[in-house]
């Protein structure tokens, strides 16, 4: 499934995150993350989980975030340097470049402009599904993680709630479930760490 | 529009993207920048929004335009590094953290409590981003489509978003 890849180094994380950005026009940057970082055996789905887990519980932009938590567990702070410059250079450089042009003039898009980003947006919406089901796989497999990943999607999703008073819900639900008895074999579906 | 002070367009950014959660704050975002400020006009922040969502990486290098639209290549870069550099930092210190405490069983009862949570965030983000992007059937079918390429077929991701944009191109003419 995954060919063989040379171990993660701070400059192969720039460039594998710098190829992250340049998939990510439209949106749908975590999934191709999991994507480019997974087809080089770098992660697991259990990895990516948990760091966009911890990516989304942690204040800004989820992609940028998720870029810095995987950079430092695959090569500490130089990794997690490289892997947020990598992200960001790609758009950053574009984006000084737009805005010399378009600031004060406030032009409206042209039309294939816009037709382009349609689709690439509809696009995006698959990419972001097909990062959702290994998420939800491993979600699931915990005890009570039906119920709590449902009740988080409706709350989030349908409801538009705040983000905080859902994590903290759905949070204090989870450690009732699982908090540690003094007993061995809780039961608790863990999901051993590679 | 009103002069801003360095310090002061890198306290807002850095504020800013530490009350973020997720994605863009837009509604704090309009209040401090356009109301609050008058640094950037409402024209300015819709048009930065729309630009990021065309920008390979993350849409919310908005806050470069917007830094640009304040005070040119410095306030661009200001407003960049204030807004994702403590968000970064902080994230990847959590990482640390997290992967230093591992043992602990509380910190497992929270790993636990946490996955089924970011289940349903991604759905629900999935949902969100649909409902902003699909209009009609036209739509749909391409993102099923997409979702049948990159699921079943294993298609690089950058192929079949490109791909979708050139059909977007062709259906707009």
């Amino acid at each position: 499934m995954t060919r063989p890849s040379p171990a993660p180094t701070p400059g192969g994380l720039f460039v594998a995150f710098v190829q992250v950005a340049l998939s990510g026009i439209g949106g749908g940057l975590p999934a191709h993350t999991r994507r480019l970082l997974g087809d080089r055996g770098w992660i697991t789905d259990e990895d990516y989980a948990e760091t966009f887990t911890l990516a989304s519980l942690t204040p800004g932009p989820n992609a940028v975030n998720l870029a810095a938590v995987l950079g430092m567990r695959l090569g500490g702070v130089a990794g997690a340097v490289c892997a947020v410059g990598g992200i960001l250079l790609p758009g950053l450089i574009v984006m000084l470049a737009v805005s010399a042009v378009t600031v004060g003039q406030g032009a409206a898009l042209p039309g294939w402009v816009q037709g382009a980003l349609r689709g690439a947006a509809c696009a995006a919406v698959a990419v972001m599904l097909t990062a959702a089901l290994p998420v939800l796989r491993v979600g699931v497999n915990v005890r009570g993680g039906v119920v709590v990943a449902a009740l988080t999607f409706l709350a989030l999703g349908v409801l538009r709630l705040d983000l905080l008073p859902v994590l903290l819900a759905a949070v204090g639900v989870g450690l009732l479930i699982h908090r540690p008895r003094a007993a061995s074999g809780t039961g608790a579906a863990g999901v051993p760490d590679a | 529009m009103p002069e801003a002070a360095p310090l002061q367009l890198a306290w807002e950014f850095i504020r800013i993207g530490l009350i973020s959660f997720g994605a863009a704050n837009l509604p704090e975002m309009e209040r401090v920048l356009v109301t609050l400020r008058g640094w950037i006009d409402a024209r300015t922040l819709a048009s930065g929004l729309a630009l990021g969502q065309l920008m390979p990486g993350p849409n919310l290098l908005a806050v470069t335009h917007y830094g640009y639209a304040i005070q040119g290549l410095g306030g661009a870069l200001i407003a960049t590094a204030a807004f994702y550099v403590p968000t970064s930092a902080l994230s990847a210190g959590v990482a640390r953290l997290w992967d230093r405490h591992r043992a602990n069983t509380w910190v497992n009862a929270l790993r636990s409590a946490l996955l089924p949570f970011g289940a349903g965030v991604m759905l629900a983000s999935t949902l969100v981003l649909a409902r902003t992007s699909l209009h009609g059937w036209t739509d749909l079918l391409i993102t099923a489509v997409a979702f049948g390429l990159l699921w079943y077929a294993k298609v690089n991701s950058a192929v079949v978003v490109l791909g979708a944009a050139v059909l977007g191109v062709l259906l707009s003419l």
